[in-house]
């Protein structure tokens, strides 16, 4: 596979140059290298030749990624599981995805009562790199997002996918070379994490990882500065935390700054701009399902930018993506139109792992461009405009019914932005104790008066938009993806009334 | 101002913002020792700090902020 031979030669080519910046620490690739071919000696050793789904304990060091290419050099699957993840979530994904060996490199085995190998002070062996033969339909990794059901859903992605991604990646112009200093900011149980190591290390450049006991927002901020970082891939979320210090931000040296994960306004993305005044600024979409992303819209500096509800157009397809969107009965909605967005191509995943209920709900064939074609459906709802430019509209499921009209959560936010100059604010629907749907608001703001707020949005939406609770934070919380956590503000309407 | 007299005064937010004293002000407390410091309630933590005693923390200053004794020589420093 060329994936990997290329990896094998970028590894070979920067032997000297550092690979990773984990924790103040410089491994270079020649140390990656040793560590990576001693892994591999393991795992033939411990792990039977057919068990292809490994599990991969999360930890931020060396051995971990190297346990990552290791495993792929030796043509198998890693399941991240994070260690700070309840007990119970990481056993669910353990049996779901039929996970026998673990690879950890904890100074205490997490999971003892599995075959676990340790990765951690493993002998010297010979170099060795060369790829073993793998096919497309290969698993390069399972990735687990939380499902409605509150079981986890496992996102299968195969090497086929993986090598469309990264074709797709390259034909963007967001050049990355072996001088460059890439961050990776993502717990590796989330996907944009894949692309933020991988890419670096195709290209011979340098990968500058988070601890895990740092504060996310001001340790990027300092790598940024401290070492001059020059391409980053951040979600949105760390804006609104770094946007109350963007005066204190000045980072001349980045060259690509890219958002993805949710979506990207353009009053903070403009204020932004200013802190990285010699970047290219890009925001990238895309599901895991669609492996990391698949479109794309570079940010127009001093110029119109499309926008919707004040949220940055996700632009269009990447090349090895084809996209429609379409109406509830798959039928492709007329130019402006809003309908649901669905995507196809060689980056889409096999399936849901073992879920054919589900299955059948999201993936769909359609007559397209001649062609019975395989299509996912987003959940994202969307627009396209007259030059292909894809216009993100809010989840699908974040539209909610209040009174029995449609009412979309986004153009609350957008109005409650533009009254209160800037601070951030989430629309929610919730659940009452009558069982109706309320509209609350929480503003990332001291509590102060609302009165001036209501009256503005009293000019601009009907009165069954109007927010009925509005709470106040100092700050949003995140998941563990670094996102914006929806659900624990929620609770801040209903846990009064348990 | 004293170290003691900060450290009061903290401690007096954390149970204002936290509802409960079921901590310990010695100098390597941590967030992870103490119930509800998550990341929801450390800015609210934070920005109550920063009223109290009237500073402002710079981006710089929050990543030093490791334990308590650290938080209370970034407030000494600023004041």
């Amino acid at each position: 596979m060329n994936l990997f031979t290329n990896l094998q030669r970028s590894i070979n080519n920067s032997l000297k140059s550092n690979a990773f910046c984990i924790n103040t620490m410089f491994y270079t690739y020649a140390d990656f290298a040793q560590i990576i071919s001693n892994i591999r000696v393991a795992i033939k050793e411990s792990i039977n030749e057919n068990d292809s789904n490994i599990g991969l304990i999360t930890n931020d060091d060396i051995y971990t990624y190297a346990s990552i290419v290791a495993l792929w050099l030796e043509g198998k699957a890693y399941i991240p599981l994070n260690p700070e993840f309840p007990l119970d979530r990481n056993v669910t994904v353990i049996n779901q995805a039929n996970i026998e060996s673990i690879l950890d490199s904890s100074d205490t085995i997490v999971f003892s009562e599995f075959n676990s190998i340790s990765t951690l002070n493993i002998k010297n062996y010979e170099l060795n790199l060369k790829p073993s033969e793998v096919s497309n339909d290969t698993l390069a990794y399972i990735f687990f997002t939380s499902g409605t059901t509150g079981t986890p859903k496992g996102v299968p992605i195969t090497f086929g996918n993986l090598s469309g991604f990264i074709e797709a990646q390259w034909a963007l112009d967001y050049t990355i070379t072996a001088e460059d200093r890439c961050l990776q900011m993502f717990e590796l149980t989330f996907d944009l994490s894949v692309v933020s190591y991988l890419a670096p290390l195709l290209k011979g450049a340098c990968v500058y990882t988070i601890p895990k006991d740092e504060i996310k927002y001001s340790y990027i901020f300092e790598l940024m500065e401290d070492h001059e970082l020059t391409y980053a891939l951040m979600v949105p979320s760390i804006l609104h935390y770094l946007r109350a210090y963007f005066n204190e931000i000045n980072c001349p040296s980045m060259k690509y700054s890219l958002f993805c994960g949710e979506a990207l306004p353009l009053d903070v993305t403009e204020e932004w701009s200013k802190c990285v005044p010699n970047a290219t600024i890009a925001n990238v979409y895309g599901p895991t399902e669609c492996t990391i992303y698949c479109m794309d819209y570079t940010f127009k500096r001093n110029c119109e930018n499309k926008t919707h509800n004040g949220v940055l157009t996700i632009g269009k397809d990447m090349i090895n993506t084809s996209t429609i969107i379409v109406d509830d009965n798959n039928n492709e909605v007329a130019i402006g139109e809003p309908g649901e967005l669905c995507l196809s191509g060689v980056q889409l995943t096999p399936g849901y792992w073992q879920n054919e209920e589900k299955n059948k709900e999201v993936f769909f064939y359609k007559n397209h461009n001649g062609k019975e074609t395989r299509f996912y459906r987003t959940g994202d709802l969307c627009s396209a405009d007259k030059d292909g430019d894809v216009l993100y509209l809010g989840r699908v499921d974040f539209q909610a019914k209040i009174q029995g009209f449609r009412v979309e959560l986004s153009e609350i936010e957008f109005h409650t932005k533009s009254a209160l100059n800037k601070m951030n604010a989430v629309a929610l629907a919730f659940t009452n104790v009558i069982n109706n749907t309320e509209v609350g608001l929480v503003i990332e703001s001291k509590p102060m008066d609302t009165k001036q707020l209501l009256d503005y949005l009293n000019e601009k939406l009907p009165k069954y938009m109007i927010p009925t609770q509005i709470k106040f934070v100092d700050g949003f919380p995140l998941n563990t993806n670094g996102k914006t956590d929806r659900n624990a503000l929620t609770q801040l309407f209903t846990n009064q009334y348990m | 101002m004293e170290t003691t007299h900060i450290k009061e005064t903290i401690s007096q937010v954390l149970q204002s913002i936290l509802e409960h004293n079921n901590f310990e002000m010695n100098d390597e407390l941590t967030a992870k020792d103490v119930d509800g410091w998550d990341s929801l309630s450390h800015m609210m933590i934070l920005t109550k700090i920063e009223e109290a005693f009237q500073i402002k923390f710079k981006l710089r200053d929050l990543n030093k902020l490791k334990n308590l004794g650290s938080l209370v020589a970034v407030i000494q420093s600023k004041r």
